[in-house]
C-alpha cells in the first residue's frame, strides 16, 4: 500500500493531492484514536476500581480502637486518593489528545469545504467535469469527512462527560455503563468504518 | 505370542493411543483458549445488566441521543462476535471427538472380527510392558465416551446461550467451568502413562 500510494502521490497535484493526503490522515487519525481509546479504557477501569474500593463504609476502620491502625487506614485511603487523582490526570491527558485529533479532523473538513468552494468558483455550480479519482465528485469527499467528523465529535463529547463523572459516581452499575460506553464507542458505528474504507479505496490507498 | 491377530491389534492399539495423546493436547489447548472468551461473555453480560439497570436519561449521559440503544447494540454485537469465536472452538472439539472415535472404533471392530483367535486367556494376559487387551480396550472406550460427553456438554452450553438472556451470560464462566470433569481427564493422562512403555515397544 505504501509504495503504490507514494507513487501515486507523486503525480497528484492541487485538490487531488490535498484530498488524497486527507484520506491518509483520516486513516492515521482513526488508528491513533483507537489506540488512545484502548489506553483510556485501561485507565478508566482502574479509576472505577479505585473509586469503588473506596466506597463501602470502612467498618473495619470504625471498629478499630487503637489510633495507630486507624492512622494506617487513613494513610492507605490517602494513598488510594492520590492514585485515583493520578489516574484521573492520565485520563484527562488522553482526552486532551483526543481533543487534538478531533480538531485536526475539523480542519480537514473545513479544508475540503474550501476545495468545494474553489471548484464552484472554477467550474460553476456543476463542479468539475471529470472526477478527481474514480467516481466521487468533490463534494462527496467533503460530505464523508464531515459525517466522520460529526461522529467523532459526538464521541468526544461523550468521553468528556465520562471523564468528568467517572471518579464521582459511587453507583457500580452507572460506573459500568461509563466503562462500556468508553470502550464500545456507541457513536462510532460500522457506517463510519464503511465510509472511511470507501474513502481509502476511492483515493487509491486501498487496492481496488 | 506369534498370534498375527494379536500383533495387528497391538499395532492398532498403539496407533489409537498415539491419536489420543495428540488429540488430548489439542483438546487441552483449545479449552485453554476458550476461557478468556467465556469470561468475556460473563463480562459482557454484566455490562448489559448494568446498562439495563441504569436509567440513562436520568444520568449525566442523558443528553446523548440514543445512547442506551446504541450501546446495547454494540454490546450485543460484541456478544455475537465472542459466540462466533466459541463456535469455532466447538468445531475443534468436534474434530478431536471424531478423530478419537474413529480410532477407537477401528480397534474395537478389529477385535470383534477376531474374537475367534483372541480368547479370554489372550485378552487378560499382560506383561510388565504390555497391559492386557481387555484393559486397553476398556481405557479407550472410556476415553471415547469422555470426549463424546464433553463435546455434547460444551455444545449444549453454547446452544443455550442467548445474547438477550443476561442471567445465562453472566453465569457463563461458572457454568463453563463446571462442565469439566477433572477426574475423567486425569484418567486419560494416567492411561497414557500406563501405556507409554507399550507404545514405545516394538
Amino acid at each position: 500500500m505504501e509504495g503504490s500510494s507514494s507513487a501515486r502521490k507523486g503525480n497528484l497535484t492541487g485538490s487531488a493531492r490535498k484530498l488524497s493526503d486527507n484520506a491518509a490522515d483520516w486513516h492515521n487519525l482513526t488508528l491513533k484514536w483507537e489506540r488512545l481509546n484502548d489506553e483510556g479504557s485501561t485507565v478508566a477501569t482502574k479509576i472505577v476500581n479505585l473509586r469503588l474500593a473506596k466506597e463501602p463504609p470502612k467498618e473495619s476502620d470504625l471498629m478499630l480502637e487503637d489510633g495507630v491502625s486507624l492512622d494506617s487506614g487513613e494513610k492507605s485511603r490517602d494513598n488510594s486518593s492520590q492514585e485515583l487523582e493520578e489516574e484521573c490526570y492520565k485520563l484527562q491527558d488522553i482526552v486532551n489528545k483526543m481533543d487534538h485529533i478531533v480538531s485536526k479532523m475539523e480542519k480537514m473538513v473545513s479544508s475540503e469545504n474550501g476545495i468545494c468552494e474553489l471548484e464552484t468558483f472554477q467550474y460553476g455550480v456543476k463542479g468539475r467535469p471529470a472526477p478527481l479519482f474514480q467516481t466521487w465528485s468533490t463534494p462527496q469527499f467533503a460530505e464523508v469527512s464531515s459525517k466522520l467528523c460529526d461522529s467523532y465529535k459526538q464521541e468526544l463529547a461523550l468521553k468528556h462527560t465520562i471523564l468528568q463523572e467517572l471518579a464521582h459516581t459511587a453507583n457500580a452499575d452507572l460506573s459500568m455503563v461509563y466503562l462500556s460506553a468508553w470502550l464500545y464507542q456507541p457513536y462510532i458505528d460500522d457506517k463510519g468504518k464503511l465510509l472511511l474504507e470507501s474513502l481509502l479505496m476511492e483515493t487509491g490507498h486501498r487496492p481496488l | 505370542m506369534s498370534n498375527p491377530a494379536l500383533l495387528s491389534l497391538h499395532q492398532l492399539l498403539k496407533q489409537s493411543f498415539r491419536v489420543v495423546e495428540q488429540n488430548h493436547k489439542v483438546w487441552k489447548s483449545v479449552l485453554l483458549e476458550c476461557s478468556p472468551l467465556v469470561s468475556s461473555l460473563g463480562n459482557l453480560g454484566e455490562q448489559l445488566r448494568a446498562l439495563k439497570n441504569v436509567q440513562v436519561p436520568q444520568t449525566p449521559l442523558g443528553r446523548f441521543p440514543d445512547l442506551q440503544e446504541r450501546l446495547h447494540y454494540k454490546l450485543s454485537i460484541a456478544v455475537d462476535t465472542v459466540m462466533g469465536k466459541l463456535g469455532e472452538k466447538l468445531d475443534a472439539f468436534e474434530a478431536v471427538r471424531d478423530a478419537v472415535s474413529k480410532q477407537v472404533s477401528a480397534a474395537f471392530q478389529f477385535y470383534e472380527r477376531n474374537t475367534g483367535t483372541l480368547d479370554i486367556a489372550c485378552c487378560v494376559n499382560r506383561s510388565a510392558v504390555t497391559p492386557s487387551l481387555a484393559d486397553m480396550l476398556e481405557w479407550l472406550q472410556d476415553t471415547d465416551r469422555y470426549y463424546r460427553l464433553q463435546f455434547l456438554k460444551r455444545k449444549n452450553f453454547l446452544q443455550t446461550l442467548k445474547s438477550d438472556d443476561l442471567t445465562l451470560l453472566e453465569t457463563a464462566p461458572k457454568r463453563w467451568e463446571s462442565l469439566s470433569s477433572p477426574n475423567a481427564e486425569e484418567g486419560i493422562s494416567d492411561m497414557l502413562f500406563q501405556v507409554s512403555f507399550f507404545m514405545d515397544s516394538e
